[in-house]
């Protein structure tokens, strides 16, 4: 199935010259710290904490609607430290999740109203279903697919999951067009 | 992603005659066939463990039982145990006035909140840990069967053996009784078989030294007084699934409860039963993506995808939008033949005569003008008899949009179409052809495989 056109107003989004469409409606703190490497697309009341650590997200992502990023910490016994948070390229993030990952690989797809927990590692290629709860310091390998809450690996992808994020990912973005207010 | 793309609505029927979606199919170079999952044998080409992404030899895999060495898993809930880190303060015994810090280290899983200092482990002073592994309590009974279960099966294979032999005999004697003439002769030639048989080599019968039988008994030990003088306390009582986690200990008390070390993963590579050659064969580093040989099917055979359904009306003609698109590098001639037999559960009319695709172009994405398709003249204005114009919709770079003719011919079920996906597949590698296949074998060859779509219900 071809994706269909998502439409957004003109008005309502930044784009930049490499390509990155931003909300007007979403929140990006500390936006010193949040590199957005082009050709990204970060969806209406969407919360971006660069102000905790740097966040770095690759090409051809797409964060949904109200989605948390948010940097991990770690307790020591001196307080705490953030970590930087890095999101690879061709990532698609669903509505209403809150990522607090240490690192999420290329070609990775996170379903509507997951928690990712703190410090998790996703690996390249993975997929984590709809509504499932990550468990903090979780590693997800490779090709899993992780369902439930909380999450457990029942499923493996199919070896072109690359090719098909990238086909994904690349749709969204053609298919993400502007409409003119109607005044 | 196959969730969003909506692969599972086209089927590809595979060799072994089972529709899956492209997704899960392969294609044998060598044979020029697709193969899915349930028709490749599988191997297993390297250990490794999910939450360390450490490779494992199969030898020391085999040793360790298939587990992790370093990494534990929460014997509450299942979830990878992480090592926290804590300092406790230590006391001297010749200054007492002195405090003294000492870090130390102890496993804490992150969902469940277990500890280790839960079931009293003590805290270790370095952060690879070295924790006590607990031996199985039924050790040395289970190498007592297993021995003996070893010599059963040595003695039961050399029966086997005898038989075969015997059987063989017999079907001798039978030819004897009713092939040769004379009745003597055969009588003798049996009694001289018969010698023959007391000859044949005597096989050792493996002495099997008997295991101790545990006796079943009527009478059982009386229930413990505890259960009925000490309170019940549920919170730490461990439930079923607990238990099984480690049958061997099977403990009823949340304080008999040990991490156990992580299950390994696999990698697999997949290889074609025909012609023995890999279809997939992943890299061994256990974090990578890559492979050293893949040949799935989406980059050998046309995708066929659905562009866009109008709403269909049971026995009312609608045009249905499928988009083909081109994987390899080269035209591809593609030709479009409708199968209406069950189950489609729709009268389709497609295309007429041969539809090209354009080369997959891999620099377009970073041309700014899209590719020039005016060299296909599939305008549809200018219908003529031998080409199938008037039935493309569009073209863009590799991609080509077909208009197919579907009449519905249910309304409760969903409305399936098959056809006959015909292309002529180029054969792009040139290790494939030594020079004396290259007469037999012309580098292009048609092939085809039957597509199944399913189109949605139908509106009322």
């Amino acid at each position: 199935m071809e994706l269909n056109d998502t439409f957004y107003m003109k008005a309502e989004f930044i784009e930049t010259a490499s390509g990155n469409k931003v909300s007007k409606k979403s929140v990006l703190c500390g936006s010193q710290n949040i590199v957005l490497n082009g050709k990204s697309i970060i969806c209406n009341d969407c919360i971006v904490r660069g102000d905790l650590a740097n966040v770095r997200i690759g090409r051809y992502c797409v964060i949904g609607s109200r989605t948390v990023i948010r940097p991990p910490f770690k307790k020591f016994s001196k307080g705490v430290a953030f970590f930087p948070l890095h999101i690879g390229d061709h990532v698609f993030i669903d509505e209403d999740c809150i990522i607090n990952a240490a690192q999420i690989g290329s070609y990775v797809h996170i379903g509507k109203n997951c928690v990712i927990g703190r410090r998790c590692v996703l690996k390249e290629c993975c997929q984590i279903a709809d509504n499932v709860y990550l468990p903090p310091e979780t590693v997800v390998p490779p090709f899993t697919v992780i369902t439930g809450n909380p999450g457990k690996p029942t499923g493996e992808l199919p070896e072109c999951t690359q090719d098909l994020m990238i086909d994904a990912t690349k749709g969204f973005y053609q298919h993400f067009v502007p409409v003119q207010e109607v005044k | 992603m196959a969730s969003l793309l909506q692969f599972e609505k086209v089927l590809m029927k595979c060799s072994c005659d089972i529709k899956s979606p492209i997704i899960n199919l392969y294609f044998c170079k060598h044979c020029l066939k697709l193969r899915c999952g349930r028709c490749v044998s599988h191997e297993v080409d390297s250990y490794s463990c999910p939450n360390c992404l450490e490779n494992m030899p199969s030898a020391e895999a085999k040793l360790k039982k298939n587990r992790c060495a370093n990494c534990l898993d929460c014997p509450s809930c299942n979830h990878s145990l992480t090592t926290r880190a804590t300092s406790v303060a230590l006391t001297d015994s010749q200054s007492p006035d002195k405090k003294m810090t000492k870090k130390v280290y102890y496993l804490a899983c992150g969902l469940c909140r277990w500890t280790s200092r839960d079931i009293g482990l003590g805290d270790k002073e370095t952060a690879s840990g070295g924790w006590e592994e607990h031996d199985n309590p039924h050790f040395e009974r289970l190498n007592e069967l297993l021995e003996f279960y070893h010599q059963l099966a040595i003695k039961e294979k050399n029966e086997r053996e005898q038989k075969k032999f015997n059987k063989r005999r017999t079907y001798l004697r039978l030819q004897e009784k009713y092939f040769s003439p004379g009745g003597l002769a055969t009588r003798r030639k049996a009694s001289f078989l018969n010698a023959l048989s007391s000859m044949a080599p005597k096989t050792d019968e493996p002495e099997i030294t008997p295991v101790k039988l545990i006796e079943p008994k009527e009478e059982v030990d009386p229930l413990p007084s505890k259960y009925y003088t000490q309170p019940l306390v549920l919170e730490k009582v461990t439930t079923l699934a607990q238990r099984l986690n480690r049958p061997e200990f099977a403990s009823s008390q949340v304080e008999g409860l040990y991490p156990r070390h992580k299950h390994l993963v696999i990698k697999r590579s997949q290889r074609c039963r025909e012609c023995e050659h890999n279809l997939s064969k992943p890299e061994y580093n256990p974090s990578s993506i890559k492979f050293k040989i893949q040949l799935v099917a989406l980059h050998h055979i046309p995708d066929v995808r659905i562009y866009l359904v109008p709403k269909l009306y049971q026995a009312k003609e609608s045009i249905v939008t499928i988009l083909l698109s081109n994987p390899s590098q080269e035209k591809m001639e593609t030709e479009l033949e409708a199968i209406n037999e069950p189950p489609s559960t729709g009268l389709l009319t497609v295309p007429e005569g041969l539809l090209v695709l354009a080369a997959k172009d891999i620099t377009a994405e970073f041309d700014e003008k899209t590719a020039d398709t005016s060299e296909f003249k599939d305008n549809p204005e200018k219908k003529s008899s031998e080409t199938s114009q008037g039935h493309i919709q569009f073209r863009s770079g590799h991609k080509l949009g077909v208009l197919f003719k579907v009449t519905p011919q249910t309304s409760d079920s969903d409305v399936v179409v098959c056809f006959k996906l015909k292309y002529k597949y180029h054969n792009t590698s040139p290790s494939l052809r030594t020079p004396v296949e290259d007469e037999e074998k012309p580098d292009a060859v048609w092939l085809e495989h039957e597509v199944e779509i399913n189109l949605g219900a139908t509106s009322p």
